[in-house]
């Protein structure tokens, strides 16, 4: 039964697949005029043109096309870079391990805030400890991370001079990255513990739990905890994906050589295949992560497994 | 409850006195004074003056009113798209349904931010191409709220007494259906407006947004960010202003949440 649910699951992923990469084929598409021509500049040579005509098969009709980009990716081979010819897929592998450390971080770094805030918001609901707790999260969904970046460096290393300035290479380069992706992932992962600690607190299976005597350390942590622990869970593994997309700006401040400045630095040298490839490898990722948010959720939830 | 609401007018009062004082003051955004370069505050010019000796609090005001503008436009497009589209997602089922729901799936596989970089980089760096981009991943918000809560009331008996009395599509989507689906999507659409405000800024802060010298939040906090050694009030003031907008925006959001969450009020 169960494993029949996540083959189901797990085959959705096909199609939408097949989206994401036919969205990220007509991304070159979308620019407007013709996108040599925007590569090239006007002066360039007949013979240049054609050349990058045919490197990036602009020459074939549109199916054809899309069927070769397509057998490309299934082939493995994501095109090659204009600036440098080299091969897109190697270049972004070269970048994603130092994205993965400031993901990872950042990630570790909200859930480790995000946990004890949502238990002191549940547990003091609708008193101060809850008040400041949900203003810290308010303040973190709404503060701009390419503002609280620079604001960290003005602080922590122009005035006080405790954390380098940007670029990487010891824990301490890492530290304000972290922080500044990690505040919105915390501020949004308190929320959800919070409202899923409070609601499995005032539910029936809880309230008979209340009844019949069970400590109240034991009704939240024993009994509370397990079922609270459930959609922050998916949250989390949401968040696996979405901090990819914030990491396209914190990097971008830090000067942080990973996936998210690479797409950066394609798209300023209209280095239009690693765009592509950058896009698309980032919403691998997503789906990935969404994917095993509902894994989670069915895995973890037998009540998720109902069939509708 | 109450705490929200003053908290709003703190964050709100922010903005508010930028639009204001820059009325009063009526200093011209693009004049260029070069004596004035990185200038500190005075009486006649509140906040100092930038990199090109342009007046800080006469762009910021400018960049405040770009932010709600593209704000508006981008909600109130993806607004129309998205329930239109819901709507007819729920109300013809089948294979409308099927495709629409196909393509706001592989919209959401996207991270958000991702998408509107992409197809803004691609589009070419204008502020309508930022619009579009920006509501091509907003719409698919409204249409899948709208989608769900017509499924629901699809079965209500004011609905199939409308259909059993002869009524047209249309004058049910009108008559019926927009009024009881207002309040959801009113709190999306104010949870939204948040996020396209720091989408808009985000973009232009990476330079694929509003291009000099038309001012931005987020290209004045880019300009700001390179000489923060040198006038740090230069990247302090446009994101205080674009922080406080944005918390302002989401209190609201949250303030309509309590007060319009039909859950709640089915309870009492």
């Amino acid at each position: 039964m169960i494993q029949s649910l996540i083959l189901a699951r797990v085959l959705q992923v096909i199609p939408t697949l097949f989206g994401v990469v036919t969205l990220v084929f007509f991304l070159l598409h979308l620019v407007p005029g013709d996108p040599v021509e925007a590569l090239l500049g006007e002066t360039a040579q007949m013979a240049d043109r054609e050349a990058m005509r045919q490197a990036l098969h602009l020459d074939l009709p549109l199916w054809q096309q899309y069927t070769h980009y397509l057998g490309q990716l299934l082939r493995g081979d994501w095109g090659q870079s204009i600036v440098d010819g080299r091969d897109v897929l190697s270049l972004m592998l070269e970048r994603l391990p130092t994205t993965a450390v400031l993901a990872i971080v950042s990630l570790l770094l909200a859930i480790i805030l995000a946990l004890p805030m949502g238990y002191i918001a549940a547990k003091h609901a609708g008193k101060k400890e809850d008040a400041m707790a949900m203003s810290f999260s308010l303040f973190g969904v709404s503060i701009p991370n390419f503002w609280l970046g620079p604001m960290l460096m003005l602080l922590f290393s122009v005035t006080l001079g405790w954390l380098p300035v940007s670029g990487m290479g010891t824990p301490a380069h890492l530290v304000l990255p972290a922080v500044t992706l990690g505040t919105a992932l915390a501020a949004i992962l308190s929320r959800m513990a919070r409202s899923s600690w409070l609601e499995v607190m005032n539910s029936d299976a809880l309230r008979t739990a209340r009844a019949m005597g069970v400590s109240e350390t034991s009704l939240w942590w024993r009994h509370g905890a397990r079922l609270a622990a459930i959609p922050v869970m998916t949250m989390f593994a949401l968040q696996l994906g979405s901090v990819l997309g914030g990491a396209v700006i914190t990097e971008t401040v830090f000067d942080w050589p990973g996936l998210g400045l690479l797409t950066i630095e394609a798209i300023q040298s209209r280095d239009y295949p690693l765009v592509q490839g950058c896009v698309l490898l980032i919403a691998l990722f997503y789906v990935a992560a969404n994917l095993l948010a509902d894994l989670l959720g069915i895995i973890l939830d037998p009540r998720q497994r109902r069939c509708d | 409850m109450r705490l929200s609401m003053r908290l709003f007018w703190l964050c709100m009062a922010v903005p508010m006195a930028i639009l204001l004082l820059a009325q009063i003051y009526g200093a011209d955004g693009h004049a260029i004074d070069l004596e004035q370069v990185l200038a500190l505050p005075s009486l006649h010019h509140l906040m100092g003056f930038d990199a090109l000796g342009r007046d800080l609090l006469a762009r910021l005001a400018e960049g405040l009113q770009l932010s709600l503008f593209v704000g508006v436009c981008v909600i109130v497009c993806s607004a129309l798209i998205g329930v239109s589209l819901g709507l007819c997602s729920a109300w013809l089922g089948g294979w409308v349904d099927a495709l629409l729901m196909r393509i706001a799936d592989i919209v959401l596989s996207f991270p958000g931010i991702l998408l509107a970089i992409a197809l803004a980089a691609m589009l070419g760096p204008r502020l309508d191409n930022l619009i579009l981009a920006l509501v091509a991943v907003g719409w698919v918000g409204f249409a899948r709220l709208a989608r769900v809560q017509v499924l629901s009331l699809k079965k209500a008996p004011f609905v199939q007494a409308s259909i059993a009395a002869g009524s047209s599509s249309l004058y049910i989507a009108i008559r019926h259906l927009l009024p009881n689906i207002t309040a959801p999507l009113l709190i999306e659409a104010s949870f939204g407006l948040a996020a396209v405000i720091l989408g808009e800024a985000g973009l232009s802060f990476l330079g694929i947004g509003v291009q000099p010298p038309d001012a931005s939040l987020g290209t004045m906090i880019r300009e700001g960010t390179r000489l923060m050694l040198l006038a740090p009030w230069l990247v302090v003031w446009p994101g205080v202003t674009l922080f406080m907008l944005v918390m302002a925006v989401n209190l609201l959001g949250d303030m309509l949440r309590d007060k319009l969450d039909v859950k709640k009020a089915a309870d009492q």
